[in-house]
Formats: structure tokens, C-alpha cells, sequence
């Protein structure tokens, strides 16, 4: 277990690296475009003296090597700065929103491994027959368009003209659900409400679905690759000698082995999806980072703005960071490593 | 007495853009029950096409055209439905490839990969049973701390301890036929033989049949009963291992013959690329020498 | 070229996707004379004909204000595929230099050029682009250099992974022995052998600038009205479901549409160029 341990702390080593990369980035972002954050915040209309007493409050005065030190110094704080938009600390409404869009998006990406894998499968079992060509014109059609194409197609056909599910929101309104972990799927079985757990599952199944159809199809055209690939190799052909079903020898011995090298792009599109519920959200009005996102975008809230791409930001490195234990675990190559070779 | 396999007239075509390819132009083997016979040719003769028609595997891709008669235990495995084809294959007959470390499955442990073998036969075997019969097996070939194998990945033992493994697995369950595609090319010559002396001691203590398909002619000279020389999908010259190597009659096989470097520093044969000669008809030893 | 043109033609895939990127590239070019209301691009208003379902007049309706829906999307391709071009022209030959360098120079340049790399590539790239078009006024001109901030990493990450197994290759070795100069090496000798992987990587990728710059329009961060705008159009039209389906459905399928075009050929050539996925 000792070199999962190693390889976690030098995960961790390299992601704090990055995080502080993507600091600098953020921050060259918000600071190195033209105009006066300050006076882009407060809008055409504000007086000088409203002017300079935020970009003193902003440290916008000072050199931008201090500007980034008190930015590290207060991030380091846990303090992203007070949004301009809604007059509370960043933090507070980042964690007021983020728990809907982790759900919505955990949700997806469960979807997207159950269907996307197997179908993956399925197509390399039967490579060059009707079922892989069937299978691939379909992920690459899901593949093809945003997320909100989706989002809207979906609506109009299983919401307005088969309404089987709810338009839009997370939870019927007659439902009071005390806030627990902001995890309404959790939060409703807290509250020991079981028909408020079936809502806001029924409100979760469409924009799941519109945010993992792409991640669908790329998952299932990457095991597909992956497992052709393996096809190839000696060790299949020996399964075939043994006469092993070729089924099993799809579900193990070709899956398997590929499963290792998808996993990362796997996490990388997983991760992207934090990006696309941004799109799904506004067709669905679903109340998570996005409605916040986009409400401060518009109106040129940085600290806000900054706050919202570092947060996805540190989701996506963690992640990732699961994703690579996630490989070490299922390579023994790397799992005993430790013993060395016999 | 009826021969364990007995190939006729086995015709093969490959489809590709170009058109047909014929590879095999009707070949001939006859192999006894606990024979050992062995396949003798260049790369790209056909003799590793011809293991896998055996193995029916070919059988099953489509660009493949196969015509003639594979018969296997008094079946012809060429008209027989896939599913029956593969019922044989790891029980009646197995294979051994060229090299043991990538043809033994990377992300399984050796434990479970024998489990599997051992459960084409009886796949309600229970899993005490299948490690006892797997520790048995392995102490067979010569490994003696057979738990600490069975619970290791192919990527932790050295290229002959796995290449003891697959003979182990092959011969699990018994099989009638073995088919043994350039055993060990890939390991040190060293290694090589110590493996082929055990699998010659194994398959003639369980009376096994075997194929032996290799391009090494000293190899085939220690191990087979009996020898089929193949050039271009043809077999060119046959007959008992003795008469033929003191006595090659077939243009190609004395080309072979010649071209085995000896270890006396007579310096390298010359072998002409092609020759109408190597296409002369077959010629067969008769069994008495 | 001819075993290319055979392989295109025994997958009859490969060619609807050549067709439908080259009906699509025509349809944007001659946008001016195929379009039925050329002048429906800007900002035109006709209330007699607001807001119509299909029709023989309106193939694809009308929008709020009565432009014809299937002349704007002949006109968003413009925008769509010259975002696409101008990000990959200027994306492609940047990461590429990037990653031919790290990796084939490697060592400590190698090393924080790809950690920089990395940075980049740690945020969604959705995110990023919303985040730069999120304190940049929203124009084409911006929006394509948001696109291309986001893009070239992918380009540096691709070449390095390929630079670095080449490197060891015998062709490399073989120039390296004859002495030739390092800039040579990277870009003479590793970098053709980048080609097939990097053109198939750019086919796939119209599209998906295609649905990135889309997507930046569609939260209102990219292309303003009355600029016709495939994101933009399905936005507005999105609080009118679902009476008035047509505004969200056809440029929504014309989004589908090029994108399936542009990956259709991608497959192909990953096929025809030999390229791993």
C-alpha cells in the first residue's frame, strides 16, 4: 500500500504547484486586461472618491508582485474577497450554490460510466459488425452538439410534449427540506422524506442526461479504442485458445487491461462537465453555480469571478487526483510496485 | 488405427483490398494419439495459420476462406458450429505461444487465470479445489513455492517462470492435442531448453498429442516423433524425425538444413532466395527406417 | 492519395461527413446569395411575419422580430467557421512549437513549459473561456482570442507526448549522431511525424470550437445581436418553448449538423492517417 501512499503525496505535491499556477492565471486574468477593475465594478455612473476607495480596499494602488501577495495571503485565508453582486463573502455563496451543480454533475457522470463503458464494450466485442457501426454514429451524434442542444431537445420532448418530467428547478416547492449538506438527494433522506427523495430525483434524471450525453459517447468511443487495441494483443488470442466465451473475454480480459488508459480522459471529460452545467443549468434553471456565474460575469463581480473559476478549478485537481489513485489501485504494475519484481 | 488429427486437402484464403490470397494450397497432417510431431518452416510458410484452423479460430473471421478437412476426434472442426468448436478448445486441445510474459493476461493474477482454465472443464469447481489442482500442476513443472505464483502478476516473474506457468495451464486439463507455437522464442536459449525438456518429460507422462510448429531445426530434432516440412503452404517433404534429417530429399529441406549456422565456424551457408527446386512435389518417408 | 481516396470511399462515413463539411463551407461562403432574406442577418424587423412556424415562405420560420431562421443560420456558419479557423491557425502553430520543444529538448525547460501546460489545462475549458470573456467585452475578436487561450495546451500536450516517444526513435539518433542542430531535429525530423496526429486532432477540434464558441454566445459572453449567432439564437428563443419550437430546434440542429460533419471526417482520416486515439 505504501506506493499508493507515495503516489498520493506526490499527486498532491504536483496539484498544489498547479493550484498556485492557476492563481497566477486567474489573477493575470482579472488583472492584467485593460481598464480599472474598480470603476468596471461600480459602473459609468460612480464618483471618484467611490472609485478610490475601493481600489484602495482592492489594493488596485499598489504594484501587481503585492496586489498578487495579498491575494495569496487572503486566499490562503479562505477568503475569496466580498462579491460586488450579491455583498456577501464569496465563500458563503459559493457554498451556497456549489452542493446543486456537484450534484447534478456526480449524477451525470455516474450515467455517463454506466452507459458509456458498456456501450464501449459492446462495440469492440462486435468491431466491424452492426452493432459497432450502430454504436458509433450514435456517440458521435451525441458528441456533436452542446450540452444545451441537448438540454433543449430533451425538454421539449420528455417535459413538454411527454410530460414526464418536471421543466425545471431542483424540488417541488411544497416540499421544506431543511439544508444540510446542500445534496438535496441527501438532504431529503436526512429529513427522512421519501417522496421528497423520489422528487428531486425525478428533477435530476433530464439535465443529468443532457449534461453526460456527450461524456456518453466519448466514453464509449475511448473504451471502444482502447479495447480494439487490446484485441491485439497476445494474452487475447490465448483467451480465445482456451475457449473462454466471448463475452467474458470481452468483460474481462479486453476491458480490463483498457479500462487503465481510458480512466484519465474519463476524469478529464468527468472534470469538463463542471464547464458544461453551466449550459444545462440555464435551459433547466437549475439554482447552482451557473445562475451565479453568469449573474456575475455580467456584471464584472472579479472577486466573485476569480472565486468561482478557482473553486472549479480545485474540484477538477481533485478529481483528477481520484482519478490517478483510482489507476493505481487497478494497475498492479504500479500497486506492487513497492515489492519489486520476483 | 484412426489418427487423432487428420488434415485434408486444408485450403485457405485470405480476403484483402487487393483481392484473394491464397495462403494454404491443400495441406496434408496426420498426428496419433500422444504423437509428437512437429511443423518445420520459414515465417510466413502458413504453419502458425494452420494451428489456428485447429483451434478454429479462424474459422470465425470473416476475411477468411477455409475449404477441406480438419478432422479432430473423428469430428471435422471446419463444418462444426463455432460454439462446439470452442467446448474443445482448452479442454480437448490447448495451445502454448511464442512469448509466455504477453500472453498471459497483465491486470489478472496468475491464481485466477488458472482458475479459469481449470473451470473450461468444470466451471463449478470450487475455488480450493481449482488452487489445489493449480498447486499440484505447478509443482509438475518444476515451481516449487507454487502459493506465492499463484498470487502474482505475469509483469513479477521472469520470462521461463511463465513460461512454465502456460505449459502448466495448457496441460491442466488434460488435453489430447497441444498445440506449441515457437514455444520460447522469446526467452534465452538457455531458458528455452530447460522449458522444452520439462514439456517433452509432462506431455509423454499424460500421453499428450503435440504440434510443435518452429523454424528451429534442432529443436524439432530433439523433441518430434515425426516431421513436416512446410514452404509457401505447401508441405514439401515428411517422414519419422530420424529419416529425414539423415537423409533430406527435398531441395527446400536441404536448403534448411544448410542454413543452420554450426558451431564449428564453417562460416554462413548461402541459401538462394527462391528456387524452381523448392517447388518440387512432396516427398514422403515411408514409417519404417 | 490514391489508397486515401480508396478508404474514403469503402467508408461511406467518412464521405457524408466530406459532404456535409463541404455543403456546410458553401452554404457559409455564399451565404449573401443563397440566404432567401440576405438582410435578415442584422438587425431587420418585419412584425407581419414575427414569429411563424415553418412555412413554404420561412423553411425554418421566423424569429420574434419575422427574420427568416434558415437565412441566419446560413450566416452564423460564417461566424462559426471563421472562429474556428482563426483559433486553430493561431492555437495549432503555437502549442505545436510548444510541445515540440518540451518535448524533445525536455530537461528543466521541458519541465515547466508543460507545467505551465498543465495549469491551463487544469481548468474545464468552458470555464476558462467563460472566465476570460467574463472580464473582456463580449465581440468576436474576443471571444476567438478567449477560444484560442483555452485551445493551444491541448495542441502542446498532444505533440509532447508524441515528441517524447520519437526522441528515442533510430531516425533521431541517426541525426543527432551526424550532428545536426536541435531546432532541426524538432522541426525537420519529429515534426512530420506529428502531422497525421496533429491534422486529425484539428478536424475534430472545428467542431468542438464550434460548440465551445456556441456555448460562449449561447450564456450571452460571445457574438451580440443582431449579429446572427448559432448560440445566441437558440438562447432567445429558449424562453419561448415550447410553442415556438423553431427557434430553439433549427439552430440547435444546425449546430448538431456541422459538428457531426467536421468529426465524421475526423474519424475518417484518423483511419486513413493511421492515427491512435
Amino acid at each position: 500500500m505504501s506506493a499508493v501512499i507515495r503516489l498520493l503525496l506526490r499527486r498532491l505535491g504536483i496539484s498544489v504547484i498547479v493550484l498556485i499556477g492557476v492563481s497566477m492565471l486567474i489573477f493575470a486574468i482579472a488583472r492584467v486586461i485593460p481598464g480599472d477593475p474598480a470603476r468596471i465594478a461600480l459602473g459609468p455612473n460612480a464618483k471618484a472618491e467611490q472609485i478610490a476607495s475601493l481600489r484602495a480596499q482592492m489594493h488596485l494602488d499598489e504594484s501587481l508582485p503585492v496586489q498578487y501577495g495579498h491575494f495569496l495571503a487572503d486566499l490562503s485565508r479562505g477568503d475569496l474577497g466580498i462579491s460586488l453582486y450579491t455583498n456577501r463573502p464569496v465563500t458563503k455563496d459559493i457554498a451556497q450554490f456549489l452542493p446543486a451543480t456537484l450534484e447534478l454533475v456526480f449524477c451525470a457522470g455516474i450515467i455517463m460510466i454506466m452507459l458509456g463503458l458498456p456501450l464501449g464494450i459492446l462495440a469492440a466485442r462486435y468491431r466491424g459488425r452492426w452493432p459497432d457501426h450502430l454504436i458509433r454514429v450514435l456517440s458521435l451524434v451525441t458528441v456533436s452538439a452542446p450540452g444545451f442542444v441537448w438540454a433543449v431537445i430533451l425538454m421539449l420532448l420528455f417535459a413538454f410534449y411527454l410530460p414526464l418530467f418536471p421543466i425545471a428547478g431542483r424540488l417541488n416547492d411544497s416540499f421544506d427540506i431543511a439544508r444540510v449538506t446542500g445534496f438535496l438527494t441527501i438532504d431529503t433522506l436526512l429529513a427522512g422524506d421519501f417522496a421528497a427523495f423520489t422528487d428531486a430525483l425525478h428533477h435530476l434524471v433530464l439535465p443529468a442526461i443532457a449534461l453526460s450525453l456527450s461524456g456518453i459517447g466519448q466514453a464509449a468511443r475511448l473504451t471502444r479504442a482502447n479495447m480494439v487495441e487490446t484485441y491485439n494483443k497476445p494474452y487475447i488470442e490465448m483467451a480465445q485458445a482456451y475457449g473462454f466465451f466471448p463475452s467474458r473475454i470481452a468483460r474481462i480480459y479486453a476491458f480490463k487491461p483498457s479500462l487503465i488508459p481510458s480512466l484519465t480522459i474519463i476524469g478529464l471529460d468527468f472534470a469538463a462537465m463542471l464547464g458544461n452545467a453551466f449550459l444545462v443549468e440555464a435551459v433547466f434553471a437549475w439554482p447552482g453555480l451557473s445562475r451565479y456565474g453568469v449573474a456575475v460575469i455580467l456584471r464584472k463581480d472579479l472577486n466573485a469571478i476569480m472565486g468561482t473559476v478557482l473553486i472549479i478549478a480545485i474540484t477538477f485537481l481533485i478529481v483528477n487526483i481520484i482519478v490517478d489513485l483510482l489507476i493505481a489501485f487497478l494497475n498492479p504494475r504500479i500497486r506492487h510496485s513497492a515489492r519489486g519484481s520476483a | 488405427m484412426t489418427s487423432l488429427l487428420d488434415i485434408q486437402n486444408l485450403k485457405l484464403n485470405f480476403k484483402t483490398v487487393q483481392g484473394q490470397v491464397e495462403v494454404l494450397h491443400g495441406i496434408d497432417i496426420n498426428i496419433n494419439a500422444g504423437e509428437k510431431v512437429a511443423l518445420v518452416g520459414e515465417s510466413g510458410s502458413g504453419k502458425s495459420v494452420t494451428a489456428r484452423i485447429i483451434l478454429g479460430l479462424l474459422q470465425e473471421l470473416r476475411q477468411a476462406r477455409i475449404s477441406g478437412e480438419v478432422y479432430f476426434d473423428g469430428r471435422d472442426i471446419n463444418t462444426m458450429k463455432p460454439k462446439d468448436c470452442a467446448k474443445l478448445r482448452g479442454t480437448a486441445m490447448s495451445m502454448i505461444f511464442q512469448d509466455p510474459t504477453s500472453s498471459l493476461n497483465p491486470v489478472i493474477t496468475i491464481g485466477q487465470q488458472f482458475t479459469e482454465v481449470l473451470r473450461r472443464r468444470n466451471n463449478k469447481l470450487a475455488q480450493a479445489i481449482c488452487d489445489e489442482q493449480a498447486t499440484r500442476m505447478l509443482n509438475d513443472v518444476a515451481i516449487p513455492d507454487a502459493q506465492r505464483v499463484l498470487n502474482a502478476y505475469p509483469f513479477q516473474l521472469s520470462g521461463g517462470m511463465n513460461q512454465r506457468v502456460m505449459i502448466a495451464m495448457a496441460l491442466a486439463n488434460r488435453p489430447k492435442l497441444l498445440l506449441a507455437d515457437e514455444p520460447g522464442t522469446a526467452l534465452d536459449v538457455s531458458v528455452q531448453a530447460q522449458t522444452l525438456t520439462l514439456m517433452r518429460e509432462l506431455v509423454n507422462d499424460y500421453q499428450t498429442a503435440v504440434l510443435l510448429i518452429s523454424h528451429n531445426l534442432g529443436v524439432v530434432r530433439e523433441f518430434a516423433d515425426r516431421v513436416y516440412v512446410i514452404y509457401q503452404g505447401r508441405i514439401v517433404e515428411d517422414g519419422p524425425t530420424s529419416a529425414l534429417f539423415a537423409n533430406p530429399k527435398h531441395a527446400y529441406t536441404q536448403a534448411l538444413m544448410n542454413a543452420v549456422p554450426r558451431i564449428v565456424g564453417t562460416g554462413l551457408a548461402k541459401v538462394p532466395e527462391v528456387s524452381d527446386a523448392f517447388l518440387a512435389p512432396r516427398i514422403t518417408h515411408s514409417d519404417v527406417t | 492519395m490514391i489508397r486515401a481516396m480508396r478508404i474514403l470511399a469503402s467508408n461511406p462515413l467518412s464521405l457524408v461527413g466530406l459532404l456535409l463539411v463541404l455543403l456546410i463551407t458553401f452554404a457559409a461562403i455564399f451565404a449573401p446569395w443563397l440566404a432567401p432574406f440576405p438582410t435578415h442577418n442584422g438587425a431587420v424587423i418585419d412584425f407581419a411575419f414575427a414569429n411563424k412556424g415553418p412555412s413554404a415562405r420561412n423553411w425554418m420560420g421566423t424569429d420574434l422580430v419575422g427574420r427568416d431562421i434558415f437565412s441566419r443560420i446560413l450566416y452564423a456558419y460564417q461566424i462559426s467557421l471563421m472562429l474556428g479557423i482563426v483559433v486553430l491557425a493561431i492555437a495549432t502553430p503555437v502549442g505545436t512549437a510548444i510541445g515540440l520543444i518540451a518535448g524533445y529538448v525536455g530537461g528543466w525547460t521541458g519541465s515547466i513549459l508543460m507545467r505551465i501546460v498543465d495549469v491551463f489545462l487544469s481548468i474545464p475549458p468552458l470555464v476558462l473561456a467563460i472566465a476570460m470573456m467574463g472580464v473582456l467585452e463580449p465581440t468576436l475578436t474576443n471571444a476567438m482570442l478567449a477560444v484560442t487561450v483555452m485551445w493551444w495546451p491541448w495542441y502542446a500536450r498532444l505533440v509532447y507526448s508524441i515528441a517524447r516517444s520519437e526522441r528515442e526513435e533510430g531516425y533521431v539518433l541517426a541525426a543527432e549522431v551526424i550532428g545536426a542542430g536541435t531546432m532541426h531535429i524538432a522541426f525537420r525530423e519529429i515534426l512530420p511525424n506529428c502531422l497525421p496526429a496533429i491534422i486529425t486532432k484539428m478536424t475534430l477540434d472545428m467542431g468542438f470550437v464550434i460548440i465551445i464558441a456556441s456555448s460562449l454566445s449561447f450564456l450571452g459572453l460571445g457574438v451580440q445581436p443582431p449579429t446572427a449567432d448559432l448560440g445566441s439564437m437558440v438562447a432567445e428563443g429558449a424562453r419561448y418553448l415550447p410553442d415556438s419550437w423553431w427557434l430553439t430546434v433549427f439552430p440547435g440542429l444546425a449546430i448538431l449538423v456541422a459538428v457531426f460533419g467536421f468529426n465524421l471526417l475526423g474519424d475518417g482520416l484518423r483511419d486513413i492517417l493511421g492515427v491512435d486515439e
